[in-house]
């Protein structure tokens, strides 16, 4: 004997190979986009100029010695490879929470790898991942506006964040829905408004 | 930052992220025993009864994608046992309930003894050869008494 306590109808399945897919790209975008912002202006420390090889930087605290990206404008800020890459991430993550039918990666899933496998045994349903794409947004956004406001380290540290997720879910399966929903829940930020529904 | 360093920061991430993955697998699939044996109450829960013999108390949220799979073996096992239950709990809009059984993850299922009992608890994918030798356990207990 089987119950269930919320019957309600649910989304139309989809095939769970496919969010596996495209996290797997995206981890490999987040793995480069955490290689350039390390040797990009990110961590850049000043010397003779952003990208000076300082070999006992760490050997004397020199006065004047800073962060590079603290002394740059906004526009040298915003055109680091590494923020750019992040932005084009964090659009298409945007694109995966507004429209996971149309967003780039489950297309090129459908077109070109599901034609190719056995169908998948079992569908699923289409919010954990979505939630998951939110989840990776909000992480990787805050990198780029600590990024754009100045803050050495925020990119390779949100972009690396993002890979974990994104490389657990590719690789071992985690679904960031199932370990993160209720605690953010419990931490009072999402979810609370219903409490004493059904 | 040079380019040799950062392809050592790169090695130590890829590290680090296979170590978590790995760690998180083995503490999913295992039971733990030593855990407070609450009296669970259905009509709490929103259910009108228990299992005879025992009750597989599985925990959900709409944000689980792992939540379906679950639900899919464990009802297989309550189907074909006798006195067995299978209660799922979607526990997106009941934050009362996640947090008395103190669920940060989902799915948690709990397994419950005749007398709903709370015995065992699997924080994410049980596996069902470990849920079959509870079973077994409480049937065995059921039919001494």
């Amino acid at each position: 004997m089987s119950d269930r306590s919320d019957a309600a109808a649910r989304p139309r399945g989809i095939d769970p190979r496919g969010p596996r897919f495209a996290a797997g790209i995206t981890a490999l975008l987040l793995l480069v986009g955490v290689l350039l912002s390390l040797t990009g202006l990110s961590t850049a420390q000043t010397g003779f100029g952003w990208f000076a090889y300082q070999p006992l930087a760490d050997a004397v605290l020199r006065p004047g010695v800073g962060w590079s990206i603290q002394s740059a404008t906004i526009a040298q800020r915003a055109l680091d490879p590494a923020f750019l890459l992040l932005l084009v991430i964090a659009l298409l993550f945007l694109w995966g929470v507004l429209s996971p039918q149309t967003a780039p990666w489950g297309v090129l899933y459908r077109k070109v790898v599901q034609p190719r496998l056995k169908p998948s045994a079992e569908l699923e349903d289409p919010r954990p991942p979505r939630f998951a794409q939110g989840v990776g947004l909000f992480v990787v956004t805050i990198g780029l506006v600590l990024h754009l406001a100045g803050v050495p380290w925020a990119l390779p540290i949100a972009a690396a964040a993002a890979f974990v997720a994104a490389f657990l879910n590719a690789v071992f399966g985690l679904c960031l829905g199932c370990q993160l929903y209720l605690v953010l829940q419990r931490a009072g930020i999402i979810g609370r408004e219903r409490p004493a529904a059904a | 930052m040079t380019l040799v360093n950062a392809l050592i920061g790169i090695a130590v991430l890829l590290v680090a992220t296979v170590s978590i993955g790995v760690f998180l697998q083995w503490r999913q699939s295992r039971p733990r025993r030593h855990i407070p044996h609450e009296i669970v109450q259905p009509a709490r829960l929103g259910a009108d009864g228990l299992g005879e013999t025992a009750t597989l108390l599985q925990f959900s949220t709409e944000m689980c994608s792992r939540c379906p799979g679950v639900h899919r073996t464990l009802a297989g096992l309550a189907d074909g046992r006798d006195g067995v239950r299978h209660l799922d709990i979607d526990v997106t809009h009941r934050p009362d309930i996640a947090k008395h059984f103190h669920i940060l993850q989902t799915p948690t299922t709990l397994v419950l003894d005749r007398n709903g009992a709370v015995q065992t608890r699997f924080g994410g994918v049980p596996t069902r050869d470990v849920l079959e030798l509870e079973l077994d356990r409480l049937t065995r207990e059921t039919a001494d008494v």
